[in-house]
């Protein structure tokens, strides 16, 4: 629903596809008004910054349009596809130097503006989203999904993180998952 | 393991959210492919997490939407290179070969920006720098002038201070003598209110002349000092009773018994004219 022009133009998911694999602006348009909100929570959820999180919006687009000819729609939908690149870039930036230096920056009370635009972000993001619902998981399954989901560790990492054995690290993940999808339902 | 162990096994939900392995992965697909209800139950968790994620959306600022979609424009202009093997589902691959194009191209924009602002910012400077060295060159050439001026009237001041310095330590050496010279002493003095001293010096006979008050001098007219030595009258300089002169340095005078000055004509007479003699005073 194009709300932003007064129209409403839907597209069933093969004709978006279809379109944004030709590069249509408009349907490039209609994915941005229709899921870069959906995007973006997950985006500031990672990040926790919402400066930042506009420049991984940005980039998460750029992606999208870049890597649409790549999209293969028997491996998930496009939404999956796309919550993927934005989860992949959110990590990315998390883990880059500048970042880290930013973060760190944050901690020195001249610099009043970005401490309390992380705290505003942290509330919203702590509110919002999957991590609301990783709320309802026991703590054991709501740390390994914390690490691995939003702080991207692999399974090995968070094995060595945690002090637990890889094998369990992998039941309990599965188990968190299985929780989480009976949680949405 | 049947098919719904597998399926509820969590695979699905691994695999949805990316967080299952390469080889994880590769088995999902190969198992979709001939299982329909794999595929129905991941669809089903697709659907269930995009419903979830747009229910929790966080509408970014709207500016952000512009600013995207021009650069989607941008994009446009050089699709053709770029074209990625990787399906988009593997972190691994995402990492590290897109991002840093977007990272140059914005750098590139970015130093463009700024140096653009930069040029502007020194167009700016150096007109101001130019107004202000235009009005500093002003303001130095006003100083030098009356620096110069200042120099000028110090000197003039020096001068006349000079002059009055060597006009009291000639007039408090003990070793002048000092004769005062009256209109009073002059029977038919043109002006008998006129006074001036001889100041003489007993070591060298350097003879010095104060004008204390006369007439001044008409323009073809000069006084001029006669030294009386023995009865005859001696040249002892002519001069004009200038203002701010306070000594007159007059001719060398061995011997003398008394000093007088006459009115002459300009540049001095050889003989005194007498009915114009103005002041005399003795040598005591």
């Amino acid at each position: 629903m194009d709300k932003h022009l007064g129209t409403t133009i839907t597209y069933n998911e093969q004709e978006l596809v279809s379109l944004l694999k030709n590069r249509d602006e408009r349907a490039f348009s209609y994915l941005y008004d229709n899921y870069s909100g959906a995007l973006y929570g997950i985006i500031l959820q990672i990040v926790n910054n919402a400066d930042t999180s506009n420049d991984v919006l940005q980039e998460v687009f750029v992606n999208i349009w870049r890597k649409i000819e790549s999209y293969d729609p028997s491996k998930g939908r496009l939404y999956t596809w796309m919550l993927n690149i934005a989860r992949n870039a959110s990590i990315d930036m998390l883990r880059s130097k500048s970042f880290q230096n930013s973060q760190k920056n944050q901690q020195f009370p001249e610099n009043v503006d970005g401490i309390l635009a992380g705290a505003t972000t942290q509330i919203n993001a702590d509110l919002l989203g999957l991590k609301k619902l990783l709320e309802k998981l026991k703590a054991e399954h709501r740390i390994l999904i914390d690490l691995a989901y939003f702080k991207g560790y692999t399974h090995e990492e968070i094995a060595e993180l945690e002090g637990i054995p890889l094998g369990t690290v992998k039941t309990r993940i599965r188990n968190a998952l299985i929780q989480l999808r009976n949680i949405l339902q | 393991m049947n098919i719904q162990e597998y399926i509820s096994s969590g695979i699905v939900e691994s695999y949805v959210l990316g967080l299952a392995s390469e080889q994880e992965r590769a088995e999902f697909e190969r198992m979709c492919a001939a299982h329909p209800e794999l595929r129905q139950a991941r669809e089903a968790f697709e659907i269930q997490l995009e419903q979830q994620n747009l229910s929790a959306a966080v509408p970014p600022p709207t500016h952000l939407r512009s600013r995207i979609l021009e650069e989607l424009k941008l994009e446009k202009d050089k699709i053709s290179s770029l074209s990625s093997a990787d399906n988009g589902f593997a972190r691994s691959t995402e990492r590290s070969s897109d991002t840093p194009v977007v990272k140059m191209k914005n750098w590139w924009r970015y130093a463009a920006a700024a140096s653009i602002v930069l040029l502007l910012a020194s167009t700016v400077l150096n007109f101001y720098f130019f107004n202000q060295y235009r009005s500093f060159s002003a303001k130095y050439d006003a100083l030098v002038k009356e620096n110069t001026s200042l120099v000028e009237g110090r000197r003039a001041l020096q001068a006349s201070f000079d002059e009055y310095r060597k006009a009291i330590e000639t007039m408090s050496d003990p070793a002048m003598a000092i004769i005062r010279m009256a209109g009073s002493q002059v029977p038919g003095s043109p002006d008998p209110n006129s006074v001036a001293t001889v100041y003489w010096d007993t070591r060298n006979k350097d003879v010095f002349l104060h004008v204390n008050s006369m007439p001044s001098t008409p323009s073809d007219k000069q006084y001029q000092l006669w030294a009386i030595v023995d009865g005859v009258p001696v040249d002892a300089g002519v001069f004009d009773p200038v203002k701010g002169v306070a000594v007159l340095r007059m001719k060398n005078i061995p011997r003398a018994q008394a000093f007088a000055v006459t009115l002459e004509k300009r540049g001095g007479s050889s003989t005194p004219t007498l009915d114009q003699m103005y002041v005399l005073g003795k040598v005591s």
